[in-house]
């Protein structure tokens, strides 16, 4: 059977319906800057050099990708793109690509930016992302507007891959004149006035300060009025570190919007009238991040090995009473190891419901009933990761763990956590790609990075893996995503919540949106007059 | 008169400052646990994309020859480029630089102006109830926490009556001014209150001083007595205390600037050292040595002219 996915002609009826629906009388306000408040500034606006959600959240803005995620984070439609076709062997991609599109600087984006990008972005030695194009043998054009991919095995996630941030198409003749001896020297240039094909390009930046950024006016996607998007002229980010202020600022009319809202203000905020209190629904993922090896890095033998006493650690925790503690209600338990809005998620509820009396008889199976003692690394002044850990102290006393809360700074912590020498400390995931095998291959592969650091290795949780890489049934794939699952509840970790984007935008701002990938959309944004 | 002579033994005392600064910051940076890659690099970095990062920013070579790689681009004027931003560590300073000078140039000009007078009205009305109440009220300031008075001051001046923008940086000189007058603010009532109490003891000692005894009976002034004699006198323990207080503002501004959202070094250099940012941790350090010593240069210059045997 030719597998064919004809994304252009649904998300044409899609917008069709959403024309009807939205009907002539709703006129649409243009113009105007929406000034929206970062905890933190971006870093490295590089799509393949980059490693921080504070860059890849605001990248789409800026450049553009042959397919687009959808709002819900879970489909695709059309970006540079406008059709793709998978042959009947799933050996190959052929990509047309979209009439007339150009760079923010006006020059036409061409098949041999497309071939020169996506080279760049699945080379090995150029970022940490390549893994999502691993199955790319070689990037061709057949024709000005058509580019094929010629894949080493069927990659079932090839074309989420191609909407995920690290292959955005660049200019290769403008990257390559920017100053640099080498291709990291280059994007290093090259990312201070970047130039892309997104709805918005820089115009200025102020490291840790201010990033302005103003309308792309050759983007190539037409507004619900017919019009080129975006409907704004610029967005203006203000870095504002300190969570009062940021919220002072919304409040005081300086700022039309802004993320990272804490949990504790949610309530309070929802009841302000002149605001839209937005919990964005995510992929992100809190757990308790286990080192399951059979010694410590000290040579001492590790309970935390054996698999009965990780269930009890799971049955003794309450997780609502965490949820309640430390997302004040807002987030919800975790039913596997990745979020219910990533595709092939399986389960509803809490993974493991609190059970003190079970916990307790596994930790005497396990020949553990005199106790246990071990430390969680925490960053220190964190009160989140504090809240957490505290709680789970005093939850699993109960079972006779003693639980010794360690805080560090985020350097040691990392240092400690790469190098295996840790017994827990806690994570937090949120995907990047509309698929799971990222989050997958990070916490269960053990070729990855040994699930987390964990050590943790199961032989057929890792042939189930490699199968689902290469395998193109949909339905074959999502039983083995859901025995994955499965396996995974004897893992190295301990689930604890999943948690929405907290963003708070002003009444008038309509239109934003923050994708479960986490991508900040202002593409459609607007402000009503 | 400018004691040329004074002035370059002063300026020749910084240059071993400064070899000693440059030392000890390079080797306590790579002293702390964790390095820059393990700092920066998120889950999804596997080690061998750590090594090979490694290799690339040259922390794989032995230490003395990246101390002596670090030293030759200093000489050159190289402070290198930061790993996290990735631009040069100049370009950096140049921009979160100013917004702390500014700030602490307000803060200590507010905080001057705040405790001349209020020192000597303390003085002067010695135990009396002005005199505690000036102290007591001080007191209270300088034993809350920065970050509250700057959260009152916004909510009530910026959020309620919108005299003031809630914290930022501004795009003009006067707006600079503006919007960092809430910040300054707070930092000037700790300064203030340092200053205040420094000065009321130093003119209550003034005034019991023979001198001043004379030039009462010499017949002069009260307000001439009070200028060239008890200010001049009792300034000059203050301008000493001046130069460490305003070096601690520099670097310690660090929750004014985050409540106030002002790009400072105060954030950047915790931000550094957080993401053990090598070059950054390092220029900043000798930025900030290179301005701290020349405010001491300054109230050193002062107390000379206040009074001459300092130049001797």
């Amino acid at each position: 059977m030719k597998i064919s996915f004809k994304f252009a002609a649904t998300s044409a009826l899609l917008l069709g319906i959403s024309l009807a629906t939205l009907g002539p009388a709703e006129a649409l306000t243009r113009g105007g800057t929406l000034v929206y408040g970062r905890y933190a500034d971006s870093l490295f606006v590089e799509p393949v050099l980059n490693d921080g959600n504070v860059d890849i959240w605001i990248l789409s803005n800026i450049y553009d990708t042959l397919i687009l995620p959808t709002d819900d984070g879970k489909g695709l439609q059309p970006g540079l793109a406008t059709a793709w076709q998978v042959a009947p062997d799933g050996m190959s991609v052929t990509v047309t690509l979209r009439e007339g599109t150009m760079f923010s600087d006006g020059s036409p984006i061409t098949a041999d930016d497309v071939k020169w990008s996506l080279d760049r972005a699945r080379d090995p030695q150029k970022g940490i992302w390549n893994f999502l194009l691993e199955s790319v043998g070689s990037v061709d054009i057949k024709d000005p507007k058509t580019i094929v991919l010629t894949l080493k095995h069927p990659d079932p996630a090839i074309l989420s891959a191609l909407s995920v941030f690290n292959t955005s198409i660049m200019p290769k003749k403008q990257f390559e004149a920017a100053a640099g001896a080498d291709d990291a020297a280059k994007a290093k240039t090259f990312s201070e006035h970047p130039v892309g094909s997104g709805p918005f390009t820089i115009q200025s930046w102020n490291h840790g300060s201010e990033m302005k950024l103003v309308k792309n006016p050759h983007y190539w996607r037409k507004g619900e009025d017919g019009q080129p998007l975006p409907y704004l002229d610029g967005v203006t980010f203000e870095v504002i570190p300190d969570d009062a202020t940021r919220i002072l600022k919304v409040q005081s009319g300086e700022l039309d919007g802004a993320e990272f809202i804490p949990f504790s203000r949610v309530e309070e905020l929802k009841a302000d009238d002149k605001l839209d209190m937005e919990l964005f629904p995510s992929t992100k993922v809190a757990y308790g991040n286990l080192n399951v090896r059979p010694k410590l890095k000290d040579g001492s033998d590790n309970p935390l090995s054996n698999e009965k006493v990780r269930q009890a650690l799971n049955y003794a925790a309450d997780k609502d009473a965490i949820i309640a503690i430390v997302t004040h209600g807002v987030g919800t338990p975790m039913s596997s190891y990745m979020s219910a809005a990533t595709p092939m998620h399986v389960g509803s509820g809490t993974e493991f419901p609190v059970d003190v009396e079970k916990a307790k008889s596994l930790m005497k199976e396990a020949g553990f009933d005199k106790g246990i003692s071990f430390s969680c690394l925490v960053i220190a002044g964190n009160v989140d990761e504090i809240g957490i850990a505290t709680a789970l102290q005093q939850m699993w006393s109960e079972i006779g763990v003693k639980l010794n809360i360690e805080q560090v700074d985020n350097a040691t912590l990392q240092a400690k956590y790469r190098a295996g020498d840790f017994s827990m400390r806690l994570g937090y995931w949120t995907d990047d790609i509309a698929d799971p095998n990222e989050i997958t291959s990070y916490f269960g592969y053990s070729p990855t990075i040994q699930a987390q650091h964990s050590g943790w290795k199961n032989d057929e949780f890792d042939k189930l893996y490699e199968a689902s890489q290469k395998e193109l049934d949909a339905k074959k794939r999502a039983d083995e995503y859901a025995r994955m699952q499965e396996i995974y509840k004897n893992g190295p970790i301990v689930p604890l919540y999943e948690s929405p984007y907290p963003v708070v935008l002003k009444k008038s701002v309509k239109g934003f949106v923050q994708i479960p990938l986490g991508n900040n959309i202002f593409s459609a944004a607007h402000i009503e007059k | 008169m400018l004691n040329l002579g004074f002035v370059v033994r002063r300026l020749l005392q910084m240059i071993p400052t400064f070899v000693f600064i440059l030392v000890v910051t390079f080797v306590i940076v790579r002293l702390l646990p964790g390095d820059p890659l393990s700092a920066q690099a998120g889950d999804r970095v596997t080690d061998a994309q750590v090594a090979h990062a490694q290799a690339e920013l040259g922390l794989d070579q032995p230490m003395l020859v990246q101390f002596f790689l670090f030293v030759k681009h200093v000489l050159s004027g190289d402070l290198g480029r930061s790993y996290v931003v990735q631009i040069p560590v100049w370009r950096l300073i140049g921009q979160r630089l100013p917004p702390t000078l500014i700030l602490t140039a307000m803060s200590t000009i507010l905080g001057i102006l705040i405790a001349v007078p209020l020192a000597f009205v303390a003085a002067l009305r010695r135990d009396r109830v002005s005199d505690a109440a000036i102290r007591g009220t001080f007191q209270v300031g300088l034993s809350m926490p920065v970050f509250y008075i700057g959260l009152v001051l916004l909510t009530v001046f910026s959020a309620q009556l919108r005299w003031f923008p809630v914290g930022g940086y501004g795009d003009s000189m006067a707006d600079h001014v503006y919007h960092l007058f809430l910040p300054s603010l707070t930092l000037a009532v700790s300064l203030a209150a340092v200053l205040m109490r420094n000065l009321r003891t130093a003119i209550i000692d003034v005034l019991n001083a023979e001198y001043v005894d004379f030039a009462r009976a010499k017949g002069l002034m009260p307000r001439v007595i009070m200028i060239r004699h008890v200010l001049r006198n009792a300034l000059i323990s203050s301008v000493a205390l001046l130069g460490p207080t305003i070096g601690t503002l520099l670097g310690g501004a660090v929750i004014t600037e985050s409540v106030f959202a002002i790009p400072g070094v105060g954030r950047l250099m915790i931000d550094s050292i957080y993401g053990r940012d090598y070059p950054v941790i390092q220029g900043l350090t000798l930025s900030l040595a290179v301005v701290v010593s020349l405010i001491f240069l300054a109230t050193d210059l002062i107390q000379a002219a206040l009074d001459p045997r300092v130049a001797q």
